[in-house]
């Protein structure tokens, strides 16, 4: 509408923003636009026989029956755990609410390395669907624990009195009311399992993406990357298609106003121990695995095995990518959550769904595009450089920045820049005084999030890293490969410190900040929303 | 002297047209009043005298200075040293109150002094280190008024600053805010869909209609003669009726036969020809009393009481009379089915039938 509109500018914005979102629209699509000029290149000729050797079908097959199976696994345990935790009386419900969502700060590999080191022959298909359904379940239960936590109590009030029964309550009203949820966690999951990498090589089984990794680092073969790269893209393209289909015009929401009510905790009754028991063993398995498997290393290994200074060299270094990687990462974001939000109109809206795209993006993509481009157009001169890696991080992990930015932007009411314009304020000092400080939170959330996910990245890093650095993720890779499990273990347990706890108390600071301002009477303005708003906005490909 | 003067003003949006040539001058000092159904674009009309919207055509001249001509001349809000305090004071929620109201002041050694000047001015001394979401609606809506009056601007907009107000305080908020800038001795334009509001506040009243301005005049004025029936209907409650309008012979003031006897009316045109036409009669104007002594029995329907008046619905026992709104001092409460006698005090407003056909403004309830 109008009254989102800057003035003088009369439909599409000003033009230095819309030159720097189309600039930053043109870097994030690079790997898809290289991916698709890469594939000319190498002709259709050389490409089938690639796209149809049976080695294809066997890893297509892998891939897409693990995500299948992954994703409907955790499906039903993230949601059936946010009911337990959200609405029933189950002993510790706090305790729990914490628990059974720190497996997701934990890197993948960082499970499987931790199941492996425990349990050695641990490994084939069925080991990669437990590991990858405990690693990232809690991106189903966060943003369904939000939905039920902000739903009406009074609709399963309302239910119950006409006649349904408890089953039937949970199933048409709780998971009815939830399934927008349930499906925007769900294509996050799958999209996880088709860009996965080390979990999967250390147990041994190999997907599209642990293959094209091997093609690359082992063969250096540029085609057959290609030809798997293309395949990952169309997986990824279609989960988002299929989404956006699935979503259609479906719309959970709360009519009527006014806060919903403490709702009355369903009884357990006799149930409460064998619950009791089922999510402590998810938490057991998902946390206490890794966790004490990392730990046990550590003692064990005494400080003959832990290492040397290169690990504190790692840290400073995974510090300085992350923090580079969350800086371009937000920047980046800025000029097109301004535009989406003050200017709404198809040109923009292409912006961001283009940009959304990337989603669809395996990490290995952009790496093996980066290094393509890299090698080929630019005889090698920037490949394994420190802004490269940077900016690939940016790019991978851009719909994160973009999210958080634009729910930032998007509950920054435009009217207090206009009465800071109405007081004399020129435009460029409102923005400084009034927009950037009201955005401030969702832009340290946008930070935050590149951060943490750039802190624990290993596939595209382990590609595009310089040949003398070392990030806590490759320095891991690079002891676990050569099997020396004690001297992964502290490289494991500084990333599970670096990742887990801040997320946690990131995710605890986002989920009380809007109730914060809603309580200041004004216009809820600043706070990013949820961080599961952000993790379940990020399937939203509009 | 002229503060404000908007000719032929336009704008759409899409194909939506929101203002259609509307006309509109606002004498230096005075506190002018744009009342409007919602959607009929009056706040729109505001943001356009603010610079938030660009016109498609006509103009806005602020004191001497073009501001807008819809073509090449437009000055950025920024510019045009206006106040503006928006729906629910829109205060900058990431600064202390103090901050708040010395945004539009240059920095140095007279800010701090004039913040608290300013918010001794509308009663907030002391507040200045409070952040807003510490303050109650009209604490916040007061300091907007602090905010928007600290760069000393020609002229104020209020776009419907009470409406979030709850209604036991916007009474008080309301006359205190008339009070400060009565005294500020700025131009004020405030846009409403309250009746009340614009008719208690302002000196001159502008209703906004199909992107038009239907009336502009007094709050007197435009009460007890509006210019068509649906203005009636939207200014307060109002039972129209039916008549024919003579001027008997020699005599200057025209006459409306009505159920009620012969009634002197205003207004009626000097060159109007005698006929059918419609008449405005409000509901404190009718009286109660006796049936017998009365020209028109009726029957009482229902009876709203609300403490300091209430409002009676009778029906006529004449069948060509629609049911009529009767205006009472509270007194006794009236039974419904009692049958009581209705008169009609002072004189009528008239409309010869072609004016009477104009759509209503928008939907009424009661006035409470």
């Amino acid at each position: 509408m109008h009254h989102h509109r800057w003035p003088g500018h009369r439909r599409y914005g000003p033009p230095a923003l819309i030159a720097a979102a189309l600039a930053v629209a043109v870097v994030v699509l690079t790997p898809v636009v290289f991916l698709i000029v890469q594939a000319f290149q190498t002709g259709w000729s050389t490409l089938q026989p690639l796209l149809f050797r049976s080695l294809t079908g066997e890893l297509l097959w892998h891939t897409v029956s693990l995500t299948a199976v992954v994703t409907v696994l955790c499906a039903g345990l993230g949601t059936v755990l946010a009911w337990f935790v959200e609405r029933t009386d189950l002993p510790g419900r706090r305790i729990w609410a914490v628990l059974v969502v720190i497996p997701l700060g934990i890197p993948d590999f960082v499970v499987s390395f931790g199941w492996r080191a425990i349990f050695p022959s641990f490994g084939g298909y069925w080991a990669a669907v437990l590991v990858m359904t405990l690693a990232v379940y809690p991106l189903v239960y966060l943003p369904v624990a939000a939905n039920i936590r902000n739903a009406d109590p009074a609709q399963e009030e309302v239910a119950r009195s006409l006649g349904l029964g408890r089953f039937a309550t949970f199933w048409k009203v709780t998971v009815g009311q939830a399934r927008l949820a349930v499906l925007g966690g769900s294509v996050l999951v799958a999209l996880v399992c088709l860009a996965e990498f080390g979990a999967f090589e250390i147990l041994g089984f190999s997907t599209l993406t642990t293959e094209a990794y091997t093609e690359f680092k082992v063969g250096f073969d540029t085609a057959a990357g290609c030809a798997f790269s293309l395949i990952l893209v169309g997986l990824g393209a279609i989960l988002l298609v299929g989404e956006g289909a699935a979503r259609g015009k479906g719309r959970a929401a709360r009519t009527g106003s006014g806060a919903p009510r403490a709702m009355r905790p369903r009884r357990l009754g006799r149930g409460t121990l064998p619950v009791l028991g089922g999510v402590a063993g998810v938490v057991v398995l998902a946390l206490g695995v890794p966790v004490g498997a990392i730990v046990y290393l550590i003692v064990q290994g005494g400080s003959s095995t832990v290492p040397n200074t290169s690990i504190w060299g790692a840290t400073v270094t995974t510090f300085g990518y992350a923090a580079g990687a969350g800086l371009v990462g937000t920047i980046g974001a800025l000029p097109i959550a301004l535009l989406s939000v003050r200017f709404p109109g198809r040109p923009v809206r292409i912006f961001e769904g283009a940009s959304m795209l990337v989603l669809a993006v395996p990490g290995i993509v952009v790496a093996l595009t980066a290094a393509y481009v890299t090698v080929h157009f630019l005889e090698g001169r920037w490949y394994q450089t420190t802004p490269l890696l940077i900016l690939a991080y940016a790019v991978m992990f851009f719909p994160m920045a973009i999210v958080a930015v634009r729910s930032a932007v998007a509950r920054a009411p435009v009217g207090l820049e206009e009465v800071g314009h109405s007081l004399g304020v020129r435009r460029r000092s409102v923005f400084w005084r009034v927009t950037l400080p009201l955005i401030a939170p969702g832009l340290a959330a946008a930070f935050c999030l590149v951060f943490l996910e750039t802190a624990t990245e290993l596939t595209a890093t382990l590609i595009l890293i310089p040949t003398n650095a070392n990030t806590l993720a490759t320095g891991f890779w690079a002891q676990q490969t050569n099997l020396s499990y004690g001297a992964a273990a502290p490289y494991a347990g500084l990333m599970v410190l670096i990742a887990a706890v801040p997320s946690y108390v990131l995710g605890r600071w986002f989920d009380r900040l809007p109730a914060r301002s809603a309580a200041a009477g004004v216009a809820p303005a600043g706070p990013a929303g949820t961080a599961t708003e952000v993790l379940a906005g990020a399937t939203m490909a509009r | 002297m002229t503060e404000l003067a908007v000719r032929g003003a336009r704008k759409s949006f899409g194909t939506l047209e929101v203002l259609d040539g509307v006309d509109l001058t606002v004498p230096a000092g005075s506190f002018t009043a744009i009342l409007g159904a919602s959607g009929s674009g009056k706040t729109t009309l505001l943001r356009i005298i603010a610079g938030f919207e660009r016109l498609d055509g006509g103009t806005v001249v602020l004191g001497t200075e073009p501001v807008d001509d819809g073509r090449h001349t437009f000055v950025p809000s920024e510019h045009r040293h206006i106040g503006y305090v928006p729906q629910e004071g829109a205060l900058f929620p990431h600064l202390s109150v103090g901050r708040n109201v010395g945004f539009g002041l240059p920095r140095g050694p007279n800010r701090r002094a004039r913040v608290l000047e300013l918010l001794d001015m509308v009663g907030l001394s002391g507040l200045h280190r409070r952040y807003p979401h510490q303050l109650s609606g009209g604490q916040q809506q007061r300091v907007a008024l602090a905010r928007a009056l600290a760069t000393d601007p020609e002229i104020v907009l209020l776009d419907e600053p009470f409406a979030s107000l709850d209604a036991s305080l916007r009474a008080s908020v309301r006359s205190e805010v008339h009070d400060v800038l009565h005294r500020a001795g700025t131009t004020s334009i405030l846009v409403t869909h309250d009746q009340d509001e614009a008719l208690s506040m302002a000196d001159q009243v502008a209703v906004l209609r199909d992107g038009v301005i239907a009336q502009l005049d007094t709050p007197a004025g435009i009460y007890q003669r509006p210019l068509d029936p649906g203005l009636a209907q939207f200014l307060g409650e109002s039972n129209v009726l039916h008549v024919r309008v003579e001027r008997p012979a020699g005599e200057r003031a025209a006459i409306a036969a009505t159920p009620f006897g012969a009634l002197a009316v205003e207004g009626w045109p000097s060159k109007a020809a005698p006929g059918p036409a419609q008449v405005l009669i409000r509901p404190e104007q009718l009286v109660i009393g006796e049936a017998a002594r009365s020209a028109l029995v009726a029957t009482v329907e229902s009876y709203e009481y609300y403490g300091h008046d209430a409002v009676v619905r009778v029906h006529p026992q004449s069948d060509e009379l629609p049911d009529l709104i009767v205006r009472v001092t509270g007194g006794t409460p009236l039974v419904t089915g009692a049958r009581v006698g209705l008169s009609v005090a002072g004189s009528v407003v008239a409309w010869p039938h072609e004016a009477a056909h104009r759509d209503r403004v928008g939907p009424r309830g009661p006035r409470a």
